[in-house]
This record gives C-alpha cells, sequence and structure tokens, in this order.
C-alpha cells in the first residue's frame, strides 16, 4: 500500500494507536484498504509492515531490547499500540506482538489459544469436519467450554440437525456462525472479528453479536470488529476509520 | 480430530513406497553386516589354522641364481625386513642337513636306496600329532615326515602306471627302512619309519634336535642359512600380503594365498552390496521427505489454518512423525526379522563347511544406529517441512 492510499487513516501512519482491553472498536473502511492486513498484523500473521506492534500486559511493556519497564499509561491489562503501519514494504524494524511483544515465556501459540482470538475472514474452517467437530479441534486446546456448552451455541445460532454435518455442507452464512462460535471457545484479552456478518441476515447477527458481547463482557475483554460500513449489533465506545 | 483431519491427507501408496524401498535397502545392509560376520572366521583364516596363517616362502629360482645359490639364501637384512611386516606375525627357518644321507630298504632279498635331503621345522608349524615324533639321542629309531603328495605321486601316478600295488598311508607307515648318515668322516645307521604325512610342508622332515645334533656330529662347518621360510601370518587375507611378495621377488605357494584373494573379492563385493543398500536407504529417506512436502503443499490451507487457530507446530507435525517413526520401527524390525530367516537358510550348510562365528551383535548395533539416524533424520525433516509453510509470511 502506498502512502497515498492510507492517507486520512486513523490508524496507518499514525504516531500511535491504542486498542486496550475492555473497549470495543470498530475499524470500518472499504474493501482492499486493508483492514484484514491490521487485523493479521495484530495477531501476528503477517509481518508485511514498517513500525511495531506491542503488546502490553498489567501496564508494562517490552520494549525491543528486551527490558521491561513500567509504561507510565493507565491500561487495565492488554492493549496495543500501533506505529505507522505501511504495508507492502518490509523492513527490519518490523515488530510484532506474538514474537517480541509480550512477556517471555509466551509463545505464539499460547498467544492465540490464551490472549488473542480471531475470527477469520475467510473462516478458516474445516470442511471435511462437522461443524460441531470444528469447535472442537479449538476447544481441545484450550478447554474452555464444555461440550454440551459448544453444542448449546451452536444450536441457539444453526437450524436443527446442522451441527453433525460436515462444514462443506453448510451456506456460508451458516459457516461465518459456527466460525464465531469457534472464536468465542478460548479465552482471551482481546477478539478479532474481520467482517464477522458479511454473509449473514440482521436477526442472525444480532443472536451472534449478543453472544459475543456475552463473552466479551464475561472475559472483560477488549473487542476489534472490522466492517464495510457502520454495524449497530455492538456498542462500540471507538470507530476508526481506515 | 486433529487425527481424523491429517489421516485423510496421507497418501497410502506413498507410504507403502517407502515402507518397501526402506525395508529393501535396511535388509540388505544388515544381510551383508551379518553374513560378514558369519563368514569373518573363514576370512580371518581361523578356522584352519595352518593353511592361510602360514606359508612356505623361497626366493624364485632364476637363470643367474642357478650357478651362484647364494642368492637363494635369506640374509640377516632380509629375515629382518620380512619380519617388520605388519602383516607379519612371525617368520621360521626351514634347517637343512648339511651331511650327506641315504635310505635302504631291503625287499625280497633285493636292497633298493637312494640319496635324501632332510629339512626340519619348529614341531609347531606341523599338521601332525605324533608320539612317534620324537628323537632320543640314545635310541636308533629316527621318524620321518614326507609330503603327501608323494604319496599321491606314487598312488596315482607311478603305481598306476607300472601297474604297481597302492599302498595307503597306514601301510606306509607300518614300512621300515634304514637310514644312512655320513659326514666328517663319521656315520651312522638308524632304523626309520615314516610317521606321518604332511599336506603343508613339500619336504622331508625330521625332528628338529636331531637335525640340529646331526648337523653338528656330521655337518660341514659352514653356516648357510636358510632358503626357504616359514612365515606366519597375522591375517592372511590382508591384501599386503601378495604385493609384498610380488615386489620383492619371493615365491609363495599361490594356492595358499587363494583364501586371501577371495577374502579380497569378497569383501569388495559386500562393500559394493552395502553402498547399494545405503544408496537405496537415502534415497528412500528423500522420497517421504518429498512425499511429506507433496502432503504438505497439498493442504497448505489446512496446515495454516491449524496454526492460525493455535496449534503449535509441534502439535501438527507429531501425527505425521509419529507415522514416520512407526513405519520405520516397524520396517527395521521386519529386516531383522527378515535377515534372520535368511541367515537361517545358509548358516546349516555354511556351519557343516566351517565354523561359522560373530554372533548377531553387530547386526543389532547396526540395526540400532540405522533406527536412531532414520528416526533423527525423518523427524527433523518431516517438522522442518510443517514449519516452514506455517511460517508468518
Amino acid at each position: 500500500m502506498s502512502e497515498s492510499e492510507v492517507a486520512g487513516s486513523d490508524i496507518y501512519l499514525q504516531p500511535s494507536v491504542v486498542f486496550e482491553q475492555g473497549r470495543s472498536y470498530l475499524v470500518r473502511a472499504r474493501s482492499g484498504h486493508g483492514k484484514t492486513s491490521l487485523l493479521n498484523f495484530i495477531y501476528g500473521i503477517s509481518g508485511q509492515y514498517d513500525g511495531e506492534v506491542v503488546l502490553t500486559e498489567n501496564g508494562e511493556r517490552r520494549t525491543e531490547s528486551g527490558e521491561r519497564r513500567a509504561d507510565g499509561a493507565t491500561h487495565p491489562a492488554a492493549l496495543f499500540f500501533v506505529h505507522r503501519f505501511a504495508t507492502g514494504t518490509a523492513t527490519g524494524s518490523s515488530f510484532s506482538p506474538l514474537r517480541e511483544g509480550m512477556a517471555n515465556a509466551r509463545t505464539e501459540n499460547e498467544l492465540r489459544t490464551r490472549v488473542l482470538s480471531f475470527m477469520f475472514q475467510d473462516l478458516g474452517l474445516f470442511p471435511q469436519l462437522t461443524a460441531m467437530e470444528n469447535v472442537q479441534l479449538k476447544n481441545r486446546l484450550t478447554d474452555f467450554k464444555s461440550d454440551a456448552e459448544i453444542e448449546a451455541m451452536l444450536d441457539a445460532l444453526l437450524p436443527e440437525g446442522k451441527k453433525h454435518q460436515p462444514v462443506a455442507t453448510l451456506s456460508l452464512g451458516q459457516r461465518q456462525r459456527v466460525a464465531a462460535v469457534r472464536a468465542l471457545c478460548q479465552p482471551f484479552k482481546i477478539i478479532l472479528m474481520d467482517e464477522p456478518f458479511s454473509h449473514i441476515d440482521s436477526e442472525n447477527a444480532r443472536c451472534v453479536a449478543d453472544m459475543v458481547m456475552g463473552e466479551v463482557g464475561r472475559q472483560g475483554a477488549g473487542l476489534i470488529v472490522t466492517a464495510l460500513d457502520a454495524i449497530d449489533y455492538f456498542p462500540f465506545d471507538v470507530t476508526y476509520n481506515l | 480430530m486433529l487425527r481424523k483431519l491429517q489421516r485423510k491427507t496421507l497418501i497410502p501408496a506413498q507410504i507403502a513406497g517407502y515402507a518397501l524401498t526402506l525395508l529393501v535397502g535396511v535388509a540388505i545392509v544388515l544381510l551383508a553386516v551379518q553374513v560378514y560376520c558369519d563368514l569373518k572366521p573363514l576370512l580371518d583364516s581361523k578356522t584352519d589354522v595352518f593353511s592361510a596363517h602360514t606359508v612356505t616362502v623361497s626366493k624364485n629360482v632364476t637363470v643367474f641364481k642357478t650357478a651362484n645359490k647364494e642368492g637363494l639364501y635369506f640374509s640377516e637384512k632380509e629375515l629382518k625386513r620380512l619380519k617388520e611386516q605388519e602383516f607379519v606375525k612371525e617368520v621360521a627357518q626351514f634347517n637343512s642337513a648339511t651331511f650327506n644321507t641315504s635310505a635302504a630298504i631291503s625287499f625280497d632279498g633285493q636292497r633298493m636306496s637312494t640319496d635324501l635331503f632332510f629339512e626340519s621345522v619348529p614341531d609347531s608349524y606341523l599338521d601332525i600329532e605324533s608320539d612317534e615324533w620324537q628323537w632320543d639321542s640314545t635310541s636308533d629309531f629316527l621318524p620321518i615326515i614326507i609330503p603327501e603328495d608323494y604319496l599321491n605321486l606314487y598312488n596315482f601316478g607311478f603305481a598306476e602306471s607300472q601297474s604297481l600295488p597302492v599302498v595307503s598311508p597306514a601301510v606306509l607307515s607300518q614300512v621300515t627302512f634304514s637310514i644312512f648318515v655320513e659326514g666328517n668322516g663319521k656315520s651312522k645307521v638308524y632304523n626309520s619309519r615314516i610317521v606321518g604325512l604332511t599336506g603343508k610342508i613339500n619336504s622331508i622332515l625330521v625332528p628338529e634336535d636331531f637335525l640340529r645334533w646331526a648337523n653338528s656330529e656330521f655337518g660341514s662347518a659352514e653356516e648357510k642359512g636358510s632358503s626357504r621360510l616359514l612365515v606366519e601370518f597375522s591375517d592372511a587375507s590382508d591384501e599386503r600380503i601378495p604385493q609384498y611378495f610380488e615386489a620383492n621377488g619371493l615365491n609363495i605357494n599361490k594356492s595358499e594365498l587363494e583364501t586371501s584373494k577371495m577374502a579380497f573379492f569378497f569383501k569388495l563385493a559386500m562393500l559394493f552390496v552395502t553402498v547399494i543398500a545405503v544408496i537405496i536407504i537415502v534415497l528412500s529417506v528423500a522420497f517421504i521427505i518429498m512425499s511429506m512436502n507433496l502432503i504438505v503443499q497439498r493442504n497448505r490451507e489446512m496446515f495454516v489454518n491449524l496454526h492460525n487457530i493455535g496449534y503449535s507446530v509441534k502439535d501438527i507435525s507429531r501425527f505425521y512423525k509419529v507415522v514416520v517413526s512407526v513405519i520405520t520401527v516397524v520396517d527395521l524390525l521386519l529386516a531383522v526379522l527378515l535377515v534372520l530367516w535368511v541367515r537361517g537358510m545358509y548358516i546349516d550348510r555354511m556351519s557343516a563347511l566351517f565354523q561359522t562365528g560373530g554372533g548377531f551383535m553387530p547386526m543389532l548395533a547396526g540395526t540400532a544406529v540405522l533406527m536412531a539416524l532414520l528416526l533423527v533424520v525423518c523427524n527433523l525433516f518431516t517438522g522442518r517441512v510443517i514449519k516452514n509453510i506455517t511460517n508468518r509470511q
């Protein structure tokens, strides 16, 4: 992405942007403006950017030199510090939260199962497994929900009998709901949702949003949702225009 | 769940291909090791202490040496050099009589007589054990050993052509004859019998202490040295032996070194077979690694998804590592059974011919080493292939 493309962005090229735990953010942009890229940078899937993404915990921030020091900020827990994003020009200064941002002991997989949850835009489901199995596959790592809880969540969002069908046979909207349930099957400080309702009608979207907000509230977590337009299913604290 | 997902990514034909090629390669290597161990006593010639370990060495008789026999004798220097060779364990000299001898036999009132020569070698080099092989200075009895070939020459050559009766070794040892020893103006007559036939030393032998005594009693004073040596090798299959004797113009009974040549070619063939088998193993490992690569490329999306929802490279690769490891271990055990089965087929016949030995330890040790190596290599590469694909872009 060139600088002209991200000119006027609330996030890219800004000195710093902070996402705090316990608050909800909407990141709005037209398609092709880097919504998915932003979430990928935060989640650590992509390193194609200049700048740094830093995850802090308990008001402490790990710097590039590896020292821990007090940030001085009053941030409650996990938050991101996003600095001067510009995709497509990967250089040595890229700094991933998942590699270096957290306290030393944290591994990439621990972050993805304990700190960050991500509902992917392309869903990342396994078509040969059933809806139930897809969720269980994630839950096995986290052991966060019981099978009964998972079934209840799926039943609330899917038509009768669909949860034991291979995901390949489900509609795109149904798959999106399965992916949402899966994203909730782990402890997280912040949950990332990439255009979660692009194929869901408003009634079902509200159902999913309520379920997500319930989990976010229980965990005292933060929420980052990307969307093409404003959506009103979530009570957002902040809206960024990319 | 993860297993259900990953089981379908396996390509049975490729797994079978790996299993089969690995089995063939490993079985050949292990069989080569086992056969080598079984044949080692033969190669080292431990079965027949004399034949391959000790040879008679003399200098080549050439035109220039016919007149001047001095060239046929081994000098002190030459002896010393020979003893210094790595493959030579011991060198013993033939002692020859420096006096005149003749044998006479009375038969049907007729008296036949022939000139003779005597030599002696240390008793330990003889392949004959006889109580009569002793000389006592007070007794008139002198035991003699002649080459087996002499009797054969008579039985199958002379007797045949002259229509004479054949003689068995037992009969031969009953025949008594007289030996005349003469020299230094003294002479003595001994009663003599052939107490044994040797297949190893091509000479007429008398006990060494007799010859030493008789040489001082009847012989000329001059020391001639030895023209023939008995050389004992530490390893008769050593390839340097024929080379050394060739280079130094020494004559060695070639047939006695056949084992060493055979051993050389056998070792060469074994090496060749092993190299081929190792190449097969390397190819089979390359094959399974390429197969893993293909699986990963085909299911790229699945692996990336798994990684994205929090499965570590270790979690993802565990299934494949287990599959490859199980196949490898089962293959190696099968190969061991195969080798034992093949060994069972040849070992009976082989042990009837010579003493086999070696046991299974080297083969089993080889299996363990191969197993460890294969497991490390396969697991390492499987992990790496999966790690590469899940790496952040």
